[in-house]
């Protein structure tokens, strides 16, 4: 979910959407057909795992339908481009929690789920997601916005052979501040969870509005981190460096970014959630949970629900929780005809053994108030 | 071009028309959209803003230039260091591959068929901590091998590994082309085989150099992987910059404007070297 | 002829199986003006650049004041060699490719452009042409600097490869002259080669004539000419009439194809297959089969203007035989009339049928 092979193709194929986008919202009404029959067409935005063969290939047959998945790698772009106009395109989005329920649906780019049909899915779910689930409601607890499916904890990584879980957890996001570290930590490239993850270093917490003061302190600790990391890279890159022994730990990951080092049987490396930290209430952590939601899209396929349905059979949630790349934990596990699904190795790779006491150590990902001051502040200082 | 009436008056030019149409949607439309997204407020996403320079101004204001002379200087180390090694490779191709050198340098190409960063990735693996180099160096003579992945100098190596096609190709295809006449003619003349080299082939050879140059330079100039993988963004060249307003930022315009500032920049300088060094004098056109 | 300056002793090239050079032996006088001539393929550019030093011989030796040069490169030997295409430097101005060999040599700046500027006004070449590129030359100036490159380096022989054969007819005729001038002015040896009897004829003290990479005649233009020791000579030389004839007893030959026998001079007569040359302009028009020694009955076929000569062709049975007349005393006859043509025995000769 947070990897993110960007090269210069990818930033031409940004380039191009740019363009692409423009002519679509320029030309709107006349870019296709107005009530093309969309019956047998689903468009798909979502982060890396939903557009694999092995969820889709199946969908796709039984309902002998086209479907394009597109993945990105960060939440605010998917949401601007249906804000530029890509709301005509899309039928599914997948994003992180708070998105749906704090923008789209405020914004109008989504809307609800018939609550009757799904809402039954969520009692199946592991207990956290008993409904009415926060985050897939809106804020009048009246809507539903969206399925819940994969989750997980999302702090930092560390080898546990350099140094103990113990320490690390007990020390938390303090280890970055530790003058020894340096040279010997590496920084997973999430712009967004990097700019999270200075600021718990930095000592307070990144969902609320900061003080100039605080401000002040996320410059010097973004340039200290920064001067101080060995390497900024993304997940294979990490995953990598860690492996060889050329960095001990890095910023901004957990079990999205480590399970496929640990499926390869380097169990020694581990995803941290602090014991303690600057989050609300002491929480040492931060995690995540994917909401998909329906768009807005006024030509929306009828396949968009069907497809909700369909990832929550528990073969194919087990699968969505394996697919190519990074293996997460999904909410379908609640459920026993999911849970069997799992090997022994498998549940080792997410680190189920300690998935629960990690979830609630951690508070839920969420929108920071000054994010561009934040995230400007930070571009800044990787180039000094 | 210049007395003519009528700029379509010949037949070439009216034949060009369905492809310079198709030139001017493919390639000119896109190209207006991000000048005009430059211009936009920072963080909008649409064209029908009020127009504003603040995107220029921050650009002027702020660190930019660093990325900016990054990029423009490891695409210039990039283009040196890549004359240097494929001028000689090239010759030797030449001198001993004759009139086949050329489509052997092609073969040089085929690498290209497989992404980018996975070669790049495969550097890594190269070069990581008891990776294929620094393991071989320690097990056969039990030296420690000092740190270069994720330096610039792993940066400038990956990009001369990335583009040396792209200069080796018109190089060894400059030298191809300088006529076997034109040595024995040096000979005859007096010349040893390296005042043949400095006066003759060196000099006829030049637009392969040329070509080579001005290519890699801008591909260089555009390059992102390398400092992302084999340099694991310990520097940020101008188009990571770019690629972050466009994504994780979201300020599209700041994008957009970063774009044109590279793109102005490289038209400059590629214009500037094409005015001083004449092509067409080189090769002896009329 | 003066003393040799350059000698070959069987020189042999062979590319593969090929001999493009085959044992040629040869001298070369110093100071002489010396012409090859061949048709296309016969060895005439091989030749010439072993002597040049591109090329070495796969058997034989070539001394140059008796010295042995097999193996002595281009650069190092006291020779130099104006190109068909010339090889001009095109990054260079008309005084960068003349002073080219000076360079080399380090000569001063100063005193190159001075030697460079003294053969352009020696070729004729403008001034102000000194900063000009050569490309923007045209092919008589280019064919100057050429030269002037090749004079520049003070060369003991120079080697020509047909350097005119691109040039039209008029400004060919004044470059040979030209040439011919240079080489009396410098004394230097030249080696030319050329398809054209004509260049050939005007400018060479002695021409050396090939056929598939041998040597087969050596001799002064009047001798080749005059005296061609056999067929392919005699019409390599020029519009001949050739009859292969065998002997006939003394003083007499007969061809077979015609049906007829020919009274030549005694001595000339040998019992291999010979041919009997007669030059177009020693074939004359007869009244009676009485006004020459030797006669042929034939049809007034067709004529042609050649300047100041009058071609006329002749038929006897399949064969044509030519006739030239000077344009001034032009033959009376009208086409398809039967004419009578014929020679006498000095004025034929009879040659080796090879
Ligand atoms: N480098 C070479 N390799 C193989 N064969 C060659 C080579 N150079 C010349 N030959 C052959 O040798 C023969 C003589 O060639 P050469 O060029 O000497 O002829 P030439 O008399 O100069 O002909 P032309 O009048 O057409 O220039 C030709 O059959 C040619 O194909
Ligand atoms: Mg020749």
């Amino acid at each position: 979910m947070f990897d993110s092979h960007l090269t210069r193709r990818n930033f031409m194929k940004t380039s191009a959407s740019v363009a692409a986008t423009l002519a679509a919202s320029q030309m709107g009404p006349f870019a296709r057909p107005a009530h093309a029959a969309r019956d047998k067409e689903l468009n798909i935005l979502c982060w890396e795992g939903y557009n694999s063969a092995q969820v889709l290939d199946p969908f796709r047959s039984s309902k002998s339908a086209n479907v394009k998945a597109e993945s990105l790698t960060n939440d605010p772009t998917m949401i601007n481009r249906l804000r530029a106009g890509e709301i005509n395109v899309w039928d599914l989005i997948n994003v992180n929690n708070p998105w749906a329920r704090k923008v789209m649906m405020p914004e109008k780019l989504i809307k609800p789920l018939d609550r009757a049909k799904f809402e039954p899915y969520f009692e199946k779910m592991l207990p956290q997601f008993k409904p009415p689930y926060k985050w897939a409601m809106d804020d009048s607890g009246k809507e539903l916005l969206g399925m819940a499916q994969r989750f997980g904890p999302y702090s930092f990584v560390v080898n546990t052979d350099k140094i103990s879980r113990k320490t690390a957890e007990d020390q938390g996001w303090d280890l970055f501040n530790d003058p020894k570290l340096a040279g010997r930590f590496g920084i997973l490239e999430s712009d967004d969870w990097n700019v999270f993850g200075i600021c718990a270093i930095a000592g307070f917490d990144p969902y609320k509005p900061h003080s100039p003061e605080e401000v002040a302190k996320f410059e010097e600790t973004a340039k200290r981190v920064l001067k101080n990391k060995k390497v900024v890279g993304d997940i294979a890159t990490m995953n990598q460096a860690l492996i060889s022994g050329e960095i001990d730990c890095h910023l901004t990951g957990g079990s999205y970014s480590v399970s496929p080092a640990r499926a390869d049987g380097h169990l020694n490396l581990r995803a941290i959630t602090p014991n303690k930290g600057p989050f609300a209430g002491g929480k040492g952590g931060i995690a995540w949970i994917e909401i998909t939601s329906v768009v807005n899209n006024p030509q929306g396929s009828p396949l968009a629900e069907t497809f909700l349905e369909y990832v929550q059979d528990p073969v194919v949630a087990h699968t969505v929780a394996f697919a190519e790349g990074t293996f997460n934990p999904v909410a379908q596990m609640g459920n026993p005809e999911c849970f069997k699904l799992f090997s022994k190795e498998q549940l080792d790779a997410i680190q189920w053994d300690s998935l629960d006491e990690e979830m609630a150590r951690s508070v839920e990902y969420d929108i920071v108030p000054d994010y561009d001051k934040l995230l400007d502040i930070w571009n800044a200082a990787k180039k000094s | 071009m210049s007395g003519d009436s009528s700029f379509l008056a010949q037949p070439g030019r009216r034949a060009a028309i369905p492809i310079m149409v198709l030139l001017l949607l493919g390639f000119v439309a896109p190209l207006l959209a991000v000048v005009g997204f430059s211009f936009m407020p920072p963080r909008t996403f649409g064209l029908w803003h009020e127009p504003s320079l603040e995107n220029y101004e921050r650009i002027f204001s702020d660190n930019t230039y660093v990325s900016l002379l990054w990029s423009l200087g490891l695409a210039s180390l990039t283009v040196v260091l890549l004359a240097l090694i494929c001028y000689p490779v090239a010759y030797g191709l030449v001198r001993v591959f004759g009139r086949w050198s050329t489509a052997l340098t092609l073969l040089f190409t085929i690498p290209l068929i497989v992404s980018e960063n996975i070669r790049l990735y495969g550097w890594v693996l190269f070069f990581i901590k008891g990776g294929v180099l620094p393991g071989t160096l320690k097990a056969l003579f039990g030296v420690e091998m000092g740190d270069f992945l994720f330096t610039p100098a792993a940066v400038l190596f990956g990009m001369v590994y990335v583009y040396l096609p792209f200069m080796l190709f018109p190089m060894t295809l400059g030298i191809a082309m300088v006529p076997n006449q034109m040595r024995e003619a040096a000979r005859d003349l007096g010349a040893s085989r390296w005042q043949v080299f400095r006066e003759v082939e060196l000099p006829l050879s030049t637009p392969g150099l040329m070509i080579g140059s001005l290519l890699t330079f801008v591909l260089a100039v555009g390059a992102i992987a390398e400092a992302k993988v084999l340099g694991g963004q310990r520097i940020i060249p101008i188009t990571h910059d770019i690629e972050i307003a466009f994504t994780y930022a979201q300020n599209w315009p700041l994008g957009a404007a970063l774009a044109v500032l590279l793109m102005l920049v490289v038209s400059v300088l590629v214009l500037t070297v094409l005015k001083r060094f004449d092509l067409d004098q080189i090769l002896g056109k009329r | 002829m003066s003393k040799p300056i350059l000698q070959l002793k069987n020189v042999r090239k062979a590319f593969g199986t090929l001999a493009a050079v085959d044992d040629v032996n040869l001298s070369i006088g110093e100071g002489e003006f010396f012409t090859i001539v061949g048709p296309s393929g016969s060895g005439k550019t091989t030749l010439i650049r072993m002597l040049a030093g591109m090329e070495k011989p796969t058997s034989g030796d070539i001394l140059l004041h008796d010295k042995r040069i097999n193996d002595t490169p281009a650069n190092e030997r006291p020779t130099c060699m104006v190109f068909q295409s010339l090889a001009l430097f095109p990054h260079r101005t008309v005084g960068q490719n003349i002073e080219f060999a000076l360079k080399i040599r380090n000569v001063d700046p100063a005193v190159r452009e001075k030697r460079a500027r003294e053969l352009m006004q020696q070729l004729h070449l403008p001034a102000d042409y000194y900063s000009k590129n050569v490309t923007l030359c045209s092919g008589g100036e280019r064919q100057r600097v050429a030269l002037a490159r090749a004079l520049a380096f003070d060369p003991q022989i120079l080697f020509f490869d047909e350097p005119l054969s691109a040039i039209d007819y008029k400004l060919r005729k004044t470059l040979e002259k030209e040439l011919k001038d240079i080489h009396r002015e410098t004394g230097k040896t030249f080696v030319y080669i050329t398809h054209s009897l004509e260049e050939a004829m005007v400018m060479s003290d002695r021409i050396g004539v090939m056929r598939r990479g041998k040597l087969i005649q050596v001799g002064s233009p009047n001798e080749i000419y005059s005296t061609p020791r056999s067929r392919f000579v005699s019409e390599f030389m020029g519009d001949v009439n050739v009859i292969p004839v065998e002997a006939n007893g003394a003083g007499s030959v007969r061809s077979q194809s015609l049906g007829a026998s020919f009274k030549v001079l005694a001595n000339s007569v040998e019992a291999k297959a010979q041919c009997l040359v007669v030059r177009p302009e020693f074939l004359r028009f007869l009244d009676t089969p009485a006004d020459a020694q030797n006669s042929l009955r034939g049809i007034l076929y067709n004529e042609y203007a050649l300047g100041s000569r009058i071609q006329y062709q002749v038929r006897v049975g399949e064969k044509v035989f030519l006739v030239e007349k000077l344009r001034q005393q032009p033959f009376k006859g009208k086409l398809d009339d039967e004419v009578l043509i014929g020679w006498d025995p000095e004025n034929a000769i009879l040659v080796a049928d090879e």
